[in-house]
C-alpha cells in the first residue's frame, strides 16, 4: 500500500462515521479533506458522531467593527462551546486534536467571523445558543430552571453543614449533662454492656487515674 | 468447552438461586444444614462461573467464530494478549466476568468471616447469592455471550483499537475488582441489620472488603486517566465524563466510609452514618452501571448500551428500598454510644471531611444527571461540562486538601491550644512559605496558588509525623533510621499506610494545579521544518520534523511523524506520533483510524504531540502541548496503592488493639485523649 492509498484510506475510515458523508466518500476517493482523521474518529466508535450537525451562526457585522478579543480570548470563548459532532468535547480541543471532524471548525469559522464583526463574547455565545440551543454551552446558563443545577450541591453541602452542626451541639449538651448527672465511675463498674475487652478496660483505667492525678 | 461453559452459565444460575433461598431459609429458621447448603451453593456458583468463564476464553483463544461475542471483538490477525482481554471488552463478557470476581469475592468472604461472624454468613450469603442470580440472570437471558449466529463468518469483527492498549488491559479488570468488592460489606451490612448485630466483627470484615474495593477502584481510576491521556490524544486526563463520574462516584463515598468508619471504632460514634455509606456505595456501583449502559446520559463511553439498563434501574430501586427499610426499622440499634465534646477534634474533623466527600459525590452525580433532569422538567436540553464541574468541585476539593493535613493531626475528643500549635505551627509556616514564594516568583493563578501552598502545609504534616515516630523510635529502641522507619511503619501500619496515602494525594493535587499552566500549540511541518516555542517554565524549545513515515505490522498501517526535539539549544531526543488504520485478515479497514500520542515525560512537565493529520502534501498538522508536572499523576496514583496496600496488609489483633483500632465502645469521657504513636 503506497501512501496515497494510505492517505485516501484515512478519509474512507474517516467518512465510516460519518453517516451522510460516506457514500459521498466512496463515490470521490481524491475528494477533500486534505487532512485527515483522529481521535474523535476514534471515539466516534463508541459514539456515533454526525459531522452534519453544524449550521451557520452569522451576523452583520457592526459599524467600524474591530476584532473584539484576542486569539487567547477567542481560544477560551471556544472552551465554552461544545462541538456538535457528538464528540462531548469543546470547539477548541476537538478542532485542535481531530482535523477530520467537520462540525467543530465550521464553528470555529463562526466564532471567527463574529469577532472580526466586533462582538462581545457574550453576544456570540447568545447566537450559537439562539441557532443550536442551550446545549451548546458547555455549562448550563446561569438562569431560571439551571439555577437549581448551579446551586443545589452548594445548598446541599450548606443543609449538611448546618445538620452536622446540630448534631455536634446536641452531642456537646448530651455530655455535658452526663457529665452533670452522673459522676464518674471507675472502669471496673462499667456496664456490661460495653464492648471492650479487659486489656482495654485497663488501659482506660490507668487513662482515668492519669486525669484524676492532673485534675 | 464452550458448550460447557454455556451450560454452566445456566447452572450457576439456578446455584445462586438456590444459595438465595436456602441461606434466607437457613437464616429465619436457624437451620444450619440449610444454612451450609446455602454457603456449599456459593461456592459452587462460583466454580460454575469460573467453568462459564474459561468456556469464553477457550472460545475466544481458538476463534470460535460461531459466537456472536468471539466474532463480534476480536478478529484473526489481533495480538493474543488482547483475544485474552477481549473477555471483558464488550457488554456479555464483561458481565460474565464481574459475576467471576463476585463469586470469587463472595467465596473468600464466607469462608473467611464464618468464624468470626457465624450469625451473619446465613444473611450475607443470601444478599450475595441474591446479587448473583441477578448478574447472572441479567448475563443468560438479556446478554448471553455464547449466543450462537445463524452462519459462520471466515473472520471476527476485531476489537476497537482503543480498547488495544496496555492500559485497557489492565483498568476495566481493576475497576471491576473494585466496583464488585462493594458487593461484600453490603451484603454484611444487610446482614448486620438483620440479625441487629452490629457488633465489632461486623465492622472489621466490612472495613477489610471496603479497603479491597478503595484500592482497586484507586488503581482504576488511575489507569483510566493514563489510558485517556496516551489514547485518546486530546491532551488530558479526566473530562468529567459521566462513565468517568460513576468509577469516581464510589470511590468517594468509600473514602468517607474509611475515614468515618475509624470514629465508630475509636468512639463507637456514626453507626447509622456508616451503614448508610456502605449501602451507597453498593448503590452507586450498580448506580453507575446503570447510567452507562442504558444510555440515559450521553457518553463518548458508552460502548455497552443495551437493554439491560432497565433491568439495573429496577435492581438499583430494589436494593435502595430495601436498604431503607432495614435502616428505619433498625435506628434505635444504630444509636452512637459517645457524643462529639468539641467541633475542634479529630472526630469533627472526620465529620467535616465526610462532608466534603459526599458533597462532592453529590456535585458530581447532580452534573451527571442534571441535563436528564432538565429535559424532563423544561424539555430543554443542555450540556453540562468541565467548567461546571471545576467550578463546583475546585473549591470543594481544595478545602478538602486543607483536612488530609488536619484530621489526622488533631486530637482525639478536644484539641487544646497547645495541641493545635504544636501540631500545626511548623506546616502553617510551610505552606504559608510555599504560597508567598511562588506569589513572588509570579504565579497569578489563584487556585493554582492555594492548592500549592495547601500541598505544602500537608506534606509538612506528614514529614513530621513520620520523623516525630522516627526519632521516637530512634530513641526508645535504639535502632536505625531506616530500621527506625520501617519499624515505625510496620507497627501501625493503618495510620502510616493512611499517610502514605495522603502523600499520594498531595502529589495528585499539585499535578491537577499544573493544568493551570498548561499551554497547546497548532503547527504544520514539512519533512525538515522546524518549530520553535517556549513552555511555561520558560525553556525554549525547537521541534524539526523528520518527514512522514508509513509502516505495515500485524494487524496494522502505521504512518508516523518524528520531531528532533531540542529544549535551551540541547537536543533531548525524538518524539514520534503516529496515525493508525487497523486491518482485518483480509486487509481490510477495520474501525476508524486511530492516534498514538507522542509524549516526551521529565518530572517538571510532559511535551506531548498529536499527529492531527497529514495532508496530501506530506505536511504533518501536529498538536504540540505542553502539560506541566502530569508524571506526578501517575507517581501519586502509585504511592496511594502503596499507601492501600501497607494498609489493607493482615496486623495481628493485638496490635490492632496496641494501636488504639480495637473497636471500644466507651463513654466518651473516658477515653484517652492522646493517639497512640505506634512507636
Amino acid at each position: 500500500m503506497n501512501r496515497r492509498s494510505f492517505v485516501a484510506q484515512l478519509v474512507g475510515g474517516a467518512g465510516a462515521m460519518a453517516a451522510g458523508a460516506r457514500m459521498a466518500l466512496a463515490q470521490q476517493p481524491d475528494a477533500k479533506p486534505a487532512v485527515h482523521d483522529s481521535m474523535a474518529m476514534m471515539r466516534s466508535n463508541l459514539f456515533a458522531m454526525d459531522q452534519s450537525a453544524a449550521r451557520t451562526v452569522v451576523l452583520p457585522p457592526k459599524r467600524d467593527a474591530k476584532p473584539s478579543m484576542t486569539p487567547d480570548d477567542r481560544n477560551a470563548l471556544e472552551h465554552q462551546i461544545r462541538c456538535q459532532c457528538g464528540c462531548t468535547l469543546d470547539v477548541y480541543t476537538c478542532r485542535t486534536t481531530d482535523f477530520s471532524c467537520q462540525v467543530s471548525p465550521a464553528m470555529h469559522r463562526d466564532v471567527m467571523g463574529l469577532v472580526e464583526g466586533g462582538y462581545s463574547a457574550q453576544e456570540i455565545l447568545n447566537a450559537f445558543v439562539g441557532t443550536y440551543g442551550e446545549k451548546v454551552l458547555m455549562s448550563p446558563k446561569r438562569s431560571g430552571f439551571n439555577l437549581v443545577g448551579w446551586f443545589a450541591p452548594g445548598i446541599t453541602m450548606l443543609v449538611g453543614a448546618v445538620l452536622i452542626a446540630r448534631v455536634i451541639v446536641r452531642w456537646r449538651q448530651r455530655t455535658v449533662n452526663q457529665v452533670e448527672e452522673r459522676p464518674v465511675r471507675a472502669p471496673q463498674h462499667q456496664p456490661s454492656s460495653i464492648d471492650a475487652t479487659a486489656e482495654e478496660l485497663a488501659r482506660v483505667a490507668a487513662a482515668v487515674r492519669s486525669e484524676d492525678d492532673r485534675a | 468447552m464452550t458448550l460447557i461453559g454455556e451450560l454452566s452459565l445456566w447452572v450457576a444460575l439456578l446455584m445462586a438461586l438456590w444459595a438465595t433461598m436456602a441461606s434466607y431459609a437457613g437464616g429465619y429458621y436457624r437451620r444450619g444444614d440449610l444454612i451450609t447448603s446455602g454457603t456449599r451453593a456459593i461456592y459452587a456458583t462460583f466454580a460454575m462461573v469460573l467453568l462459564a468463564s474459561i468456556g469464553l476464553w477457550t472460545a475466544l483463544l481458538t476463534k470460535d467464530y460461531s459466537l456472536e461475542y468471539v466474532a463480534s471483538h476480536i478478529s484473526s490477525n489481533m495480538p493474543s494478549a488482547y483475544i485474552f482481554t477481549a473477555f471483558w471488552s464488550g457488554q456479555a463478557g464483561s458481565l460474565l466476568f464481574w459475576e467471576l470476581i463476585l463469586s470469587m469475592y463472595a467465596t473468600v468472604a464466607l469462608i473467611t468471616s464464618r468464624r468470626r461472624s457465624p450469625e451473619l454468613i446465613p444473611w450475607a450469603a443470601g444478599t450475595l447469592g441474591a446479587i448473583l442470580v441477578f448478574f447472572l440472570a441479567t448475563n443468560a437471558f438479556k446478554a448471553n455471550p455464547f449466543v450462537r449466529l445463524d452462519w459462520l463468518p471466515v473472520d471476527g469483527k476485531g476489537m476497537n483499537p482503543q480498547l488495544q492498549s496496555p492500559g485497557m488491559a489492565i483498568h476495566p479488570p481493576n475497576l471491576y475488582l473494585g466496583y464488585v468488592a462493594t458487593a461484600i460489606p453490603f451484603a454484611f451490612a444487610v446482614a448486620a441489620l438483620i440479625t441487629r448485630k452490629m457488633d465489632t466483627d461486623w465492622l472489621a470484615i466490612v472495613r477489610r472488603w471496603a479497603l479491597v474495593s478503595w484500592f482497586f477502584l484507586t488503581i482504576g481510576i488511575v489507569l483510566g486517566m493514563w489510558w485517556a491521556y496516551v489514547e485518546l490524544g486530546w491532551g488530558g486526563y479526566w473530562a468529567w465524563d459521566p462513565v468517568e463520574n460513576s468509577s469516581f462516584l464510589p470511590w468517594l463515598s468509600g473514602t468517607a466510609f474509611l475515614h468515618s468508619i475509624m470514629i465508630q471504632e475509636k468512639r463507637g460514634m456514626l453507626r447509622k452514618w456508616n451503614v448508610v455509606l456502605v449501602v451507597v456505595s453498593f448503590l452507586l456501583a450498580i448506580f453507575g452501571t446503570f447510567l452507562t449502559r442504558s444510555g440515559i446520559v450521553e457518553s463518548v463511553h458508552s460502548f455497552a448500551q443495551s437493554p439491560v439498563g432497565s433491568w439495573f434501574a429496577t435492581f438499583f430501586f430494589l436494593c435502595l428500598g430495601g436498604t431503607i427499610y432495614l435502616v428505619a426499622t433498625r435506628l434505635r440499634d444504630l444509636e452512637a454510644r459517645a457524643e462529639l465534646e468539641s467541633m475542634i477534634s479529630r472526630e469533627a474533623a472526620f465529620l467535616y471531611n465526610n462532608l466534603l466527600l459526599c458533597g462532592i459525590a453529590f456535585a458530581i452525580l447532580w452534573g451527571t444527571l442534571f441535563p436528564v433532569i432538565s429535559e424532563w422538567v423544561r424539555g430543554t436540553k443542555i450540556t453540562v461540562g468541565p467548567p461546571f464541574f471545576n467550578t463546583v468541585n475546585v473549591p470543594l476539593g481544595l478545602l478538602l486538601l486543607a483536612l488530609t493535613g488536619v484530621g489526622p493531626l488533631i486530637a482525639w475528643r478536644r484539641a487544646s491550644v497547645s495541641n493545635l500549635k504544636r501540631q500545626f505551627l511548623v506546616p502553617a509556616v510551610a505552606g504559608a512559605v510555599v504560597l508567598v514564594a511562588l506569589a513572588i516568583s509570579g504565579m497569578r493563578a489563584g487556585y493554582a496558588l492555594i492548592a500549592y501552598g495547601l500541598c505544602g502545609f500537608v506534606a509538612t504534616t506528614i514529614f513530621q509525623e513520620f520523623r516525630k515516630g522516627v526519632s521516637a523510635r530512634r530513641h526508645i529502641h535504639g535502632e536505625g533510621f531506616v530500621a527506625a522507619f520501617v519499624h515505625l511503619i510496620a507497627r501501625n501500619r493503618r495510620r502510616y499506610g493512611g499517610y502514605v496515602v495522603h502523600a499520594g494525594i498531595v502529589m495528585l493535587f499539585a499535578a491537577f494545579a499544573g493544568l493551570a499552566f498548561k499551554t497547546q500549540h497548532d503547527v504544520s511541518l514539512l519533512a525538515g521544518q522546524s518549530y520553535e516555542v517556549r513552555d511555561p517554565y520558560g525553556h525554549d524549545w525547537k521541534f524539526v520534523s523528520q518527514g512522514t513515515s508509513m509502516s505495515e505490522t500485524l494487524n496494522r498501517i502505521t504512518m508516523g511523524v518524528s520531531l528532533e526535539t531540542w529544549r535551551d539549544g540541547k537536543r533531548v531526543g525524538l518524539i514520534t506520533s503516529e496515525k493508525r488504520q487497523y486491518l482485518d485478515s483480509q486487509k481490510n479497514p477495520l474501525f476508524q483510524p486511530s492516534t498514538e500520542v507522542g509524549i516526551m515525560t521529565t518530572p517538571k512537565l510532559d511535551t506531548y504531540v498529536v499527529l492531527a493529520g497529514v495532508a496530501q502534501n506530506d505536511q504533518a498538522e501536529l498538536s504540540i502541548t505542553f502539560n506541566p508536572l502530569v508524571m506526578w499523576v501517575w507517581i501519586g496514583g502509585f504511592v496511594m496503592m502503596i499507601g492501600g496496600l501497607i494498609v489493607m496488609w493482615p496486623q495481628a489483633e493485638r496490635r490492632r488493639a496496641q494501636a488504639g483500632y480495637t473497636s471500644v465502645m466507651l463513654p466518651a469521657s473516658r477515653i484517652s485523649t492522646e493517639v497512640p504513636a505506634g512507636v
